[in-house]
């Protein structure tokens, strides 16, 4: 079952995630002007909230992580070095 | 002097006869790397140069492709009318590179949902390599390499299960991607 954690210091609270998911599973909460997580079972992990986040927010737990076949190593050695 | 081009790599010098069959590849993980990249990179472009020539119409020619590469690959597998049989073929002939699930929102009780003549299912594509190609080639998805895809998937359906089908984006992500697959009965 899919797990979201989202870290309410660095969610910035523009919507995007709430705009962009297709299975509206985030609501934005009003008071704290942050997203929540409302129907976390209707996640389906495409993950495109994660594109979406300028504050790289939220956290998927215990999801289906594709198979990436096409790292080009080089590049994502150079960016390790780097972040 | 001969002149010869310099490599870092030895070349690889060996007997060949035309009757020898190779019973395994050549070389090692870094070689398929690199011409996994170059594949998809050359995959990517032809993709990409398709839809400048082409427009809209490349679609259209890639998912006629896919649909007959799917009818080819749907041969190989015992018929069925069951949607449940006809998944688990499904994911046979798409193979580990496409790795999909049915999908259902919590509100609904089955899978399928029963419409007339058609039934609608939803299907998850998680692994795809398609989507890796145009990442990859930092190409959009749902271009013509994805038409290629669901050309392919609706083929190998209509084949198994001897029905008219079509495949409908409703979702991409950088790690799954919802499609919806309907089914019309009696209609081939
Ligand atoms: S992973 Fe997809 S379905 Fe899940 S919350 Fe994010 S956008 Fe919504
Ligand atoms: S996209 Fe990120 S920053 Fe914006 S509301 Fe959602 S979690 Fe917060």
């Amino acid at each position: 079952m899919v797990k979201i954690e989202i870290d309410e210091d660095a969610c910035v609270g523009c919507g995007s995630c709430v705009d962009d998911c297709p299975n509206d599973v985030y609501e934005m909460d009003e008071e704290k002007n942050k997203t929540k997580v409302v129907k976390e079972d209707d996640c389906m992990a495409c993950l495109s909230c994660h594109e979406i986040c300028p504050a790289e927010a939220m956290e998927h737990k215990d999801i289906h992580v594709a198979k990436r076949l096409y790292i080009d190593r080089k590049v994502s050695g150079i960016l390790k070095k780097i972040i | 002097m001969e002149y010869q081009i310099e490599r870092e790599e030895k070349e690889i010098l060996g007997d060949f006869k035309p009757e020898l069959i190779p019973d395994a590849c050549g070389g090692g993980i870094d070689d398929y790397e690199e011409a996994l990249h170059v594949l998809m990179k050359f995959v990517g472009s032809m993709s990409s140069a398709l839809e400048q020539v082409s427009g809209r119409g490349a679609n259209a020619i890639v998912y006629q492709a896919g649909k007959r590469m799917g009818h080819e690959a749907g041969k190989m597998v015992e018929k069925t009318d069951e949607l449940e049989k006809a998944m688990q073929e499904l994911s046979e002939i798409l193979g580990v590179e496409f790795f999909f699930d049915m999908w259902k929102p919590t509100n609904q009780t089955e899978y399928t949902v029963e419409k007339g003549n058609e039934t609608v299912v939803k299907l998850i594509f998680r692994d795809c390599v398609v989507r890796q190609t145009l990442r990859r080639t930092g190409l959009p998805q749902k271009g013509p390499l994805c038409y290629l895809l669901y050309g392919y998937t609706v083929g190998a359906v209509e084949e198994v299960m001897g029905i008219k089908g079509k495949l409908d984006i409703d979702h991409v992500g950088p790690n799954a991607c919802l499609k919806t697959l309907t089914i019309k009965w009696g209609g081939k």
